[in-house]
């Protein structure tokens, strides 16, 4: 099990964390290419401003908690919360990310860290009983969108468990092994499903962007399909 | 608002819709649709750039349904199939599954999504259901722009020759028509009406003028509307009198060649959104003018300031809404507004493509204060203000009337109603024909009318009859 668990640890991390960081960069990339490559000049028409104001409303949206959606908006802000503080900012992780990245960043307490490990994980089941008992959202979900609020609890999950023997009624080893190879399909899954929104999220509300339609194309779309024949 | 009322639905597809298309359609092609459908929006995806917002939105669209809380058709059914992220999907299916790699190796491995006709049919009806109001995208975590999601689908649809007739006949007769206008006005009957308005100006207002027609070299070349020269007199005569009181008579014209303001290409193509706007740039080259000035029209304006710079060319020539020259006006003392004349209660409904997707929100707010006693908001207001439910181009589809009443305009009958207004003001043609159905329909207690319409009865006129005569004047008429 120990040999699992440094393989996990080592060059599994490795290569799923580059997959990672690969795949986003991909995505970041193919955007920017296409933004840019696209609409060209047209981008100096674009409403810059907004679009910024725009996007820091959502880094913060307490004013989008709006009738109708205020618990699941709110379960999702307090989610949000802890799955960007506590991978990132736990006294273990921190080790991971300087012997990994060579960045040196500071760490919060055990007690802060279990604070937030079980804010996420309530907030998980949640937005998990919002979509399965609401029948407006049971309408629209597909498998995939249960599939990964259970990835995602998995990990957190396993790495409280792990940290408190007292409740863990599993062996250490098991927990520590379910905790890595799950944040690790996690890794995999971010660039190719819609967790993809870590880096996306700064192509979210650019869609006045999107608005500069290319001049032209209209004719040459009328031409492909339509030759000379009547357009109207 | 029953936001839940679907919370007991199971799945999509519970509630009976008709199965004819629900608008007239004047050529629909009956065989190889999906083929057509799918070449149509290959050439769409190869000659336009969309695939950037379609990745992005195939990638992030998290379907959390908070769009749905937020829409005026979904709030009035109930119906999942009217969750903008739901309609968004439709499209999103075709394009994942035939243009994207993962798609074409999901289909190889799995029973996954196949375009048939009866998705073509559903997009056909929900695409048309949508006003574009764009309201949903606001609360959108991941900001999918639901509208022009929309858009896109009702252009690869058109390309098929499914589009309302309503729409297709305006457009072209406004494209290849004699009038180029979608209300089929020849100039002779323009040159009537702005005879007729001259009349009604000098016995209402006691001024004596010509409207200007073809005046080469002037500042402002004007578009409204075409449907305002027919149905909107006061619209008209309030926006003449502004230009008149300020002085600025001598520094504007209407073109006899194209005078409609109007673009249905915003709501459903590409192709023509660009001619349109081509049309009304090459009209003020022709008149040697500065500057396009745009009536009260949402649509209109929002087409001309946001499309003049991208289809223009090296002719891209300023676009200034009316209400932002009326403000201006105002605002430097150039007209002067009698604030005893207005004693009703006054309301202001946003029309969507000039608050939400524009940039007309406080200015119509200034003006309206500056005269109106008592003033009251709709909640919600300004950018987050709910659709007329005519928008989108729906209000020209007489066919789906029932529609729009039942369920496109039922949220904004209700807002409406609830602010106890007797005046609605909304600087929109579209709207204001939408809404004065509405008011009709529910039997509001109140009237609807442009903002200029208002202000023609609060304006000074130098040299004319005072707003206090012409009220006085206009109490007698109706007794």
């Amino acid at each position: 099990m120990e040999g699992w668990i440094d393989f996990a640890k080592g060059p599994l991390f490795t290569v799923t964390f580059l997959i990672m960081i690969l795949g986003l960069g991909r995505l970041v990339v193919i955007q920017l290419h296409l933004l840019i490559a696209g609409k060209g000049r047209r981008l100096r028409n674009a409403p810059w401003k907004k679009i910024a104001t725009e996007t820091m409303s959502w880094v913060f949206p307490v004013r989008h908690l709006i009738r109708g959606t205020v618990f699941f908006s709110l379960a999702s802000i307090l989610f949000h919360v802890g799955a960007i503080i506590v991978p990132v900012f736990l006294a273990d992780h921190v080790v991971l990310w300087e012997d990994f990245l060579k960045i040196d960043l500071p760490s919060i307490g055990r007690g802060a860290a279990d604070f937030f490990t079980l804010l996420t994980i309530t907030c998980l089941f949640l937005l998990l009983a919002w979509r399965t008992f609401v029948g407006r959202v049971r309408s629209m979900s597909r498998a995939i969108d249960y599939v990964l609020l259970l990835l995602i609890l998995l990990p957190f999950s396993s790495g409280f468990l792990a940290s408190h023997p007292g409740v863990n009624p599993f062996p250490w080893e098991v927990m520590m092994l379910i905790h890595l190879l799950s944040a690790e399909v996690l890794f995999v899954l971010v660039p190719f499903t819609k967790l993809a929104h870590v880096v996306l999220f700064a192509f979210d509300r650019i869609s006045a962007l999107h608005w500069q339609l290319r001049p032209g194309s209209g004719d040459k779309v009328a031409d492909a399909l339509f030759g000379n024949e009547a357009r109207v | 608002m029953n936001v839940l009322a679907s919370d007991n639905i199971d799945k999509i597809g519970t509630a009976v819709r008709k199965k004819d298309p629900p608008y007239y359609i004047e050529n629909p092609i009956e065989s190889k649709r999906v083929e057509r459908f799918l070449e149509a929006f290959a050439a769409v995806l190869h000659f336009s750039d969309y695939k950037a917002l379609l990745d992005s939105y195939c990638t992030s669209n998290a379907k959390c349904n908070r769009c749905a809380v937020t829409c005026p058709v979904f709030i009035a059914t109930g119906d999942p199939r009217d969750i903008p992220c739901y309609r968004t999907n439709l499209l999103l299916d075709v394009y994942k599954r035939y243009f994207t790699i993962g798609g074409w190796v999901k289909s190889r491995l799995t029973n996954s999504f196949e375009l048939t006709n009866a998705v073509i049919d559903e997009m056909l009806d929900v695409f048309y259901r949508c006003t574009a109001c764009r309201r949903c995208t606001q609360e959108c975590p991941m900001g999918v722009d639901h509208g022009l999601l929309t858009r896109l689908g009702r252009y690869v649809l058109s390309l098929i020759g499914i589009v309302p007739k309503a729409l297709q006949v305006s457009v072209r007769e406004q494209l290849e028509g004699k009038t180029h206008n979608t209300s089929k006005i020849p100039k002779e009957a323009l040159l009537d009406t702005l005879g007729f308005l001259a009349e009604e100006m000098e016995d209402n207002l006691g001024i004596k003028l010509e409207f200007p027609v073809d005046k080469p070299g002037r500042d402002f070349v004007f578009f409204c509307a075409v449907s305002d020269y027919l149905l909107e007199p006061d619209t008209l005569m309030g926006n003449a009198a502004v230009l008149y009181a300020s002085g600025d008579w001598d520094r504007w014209t209407i073109g006899s060649g194209n005078y409609d303001g109007i673009n249905y290409g915003l709501f459903y193509s590409d192709w023509h959104l660009e001619n349109i706007i081509k049309q009304l740039v090459g009209e003020v080259t022709r008149l040697q003018g500065k500057r396009i000035l745009i009536g009260e029209c949402g649509h209109a304006s929002r087409a001309a300031h946001d499309f003049v710079p991208v289809f223009g060319g090296r002719e891209a020539y300023p676009v200034l809404s009316f209400m932002e020259y009326t403000l201006d006006c105002l605002e430097r003392g150039k007209i002067r507004l009698d604030p005893n004349i207005v004693t009703e209660r006054v309301t202001y409904h946003d029309p969507c493509n000039i608050a939400r997707s524009g940039w007309i929100v406080q200015q119509p707010r200034r003006i309206l204060k500056s005269f109106v006693k008592d003033f009251v908001e709709m909640e919600p207001h300004g950018d987050r203000n709910y659709c007329c439910g005519g928008g989108g181009g729906l209000v020209s589809v007489d066919e789906i009337h029932e529609y729009r009443m039942e369920i496109g305009g039922k949220v904004k009958a209700d807002q409406i109603m609830r602010t106890g207004a007797e005046i609605v003001i909304a600087p929109c043609a579209n709207c204001k024909k939408q809404l004065k159905e509405l008011v009709e329909y529910y039997e509001l207690p109140c009237r609807v009318m442009g903002l200029h319409d208002l202000i023609l009865k609060a304006i000074v006129i130098p040299g004319g009859k005072s707003p206090e005569e012409r009220k006085e004047e206009a109490a007698l008429m109706e007794m």
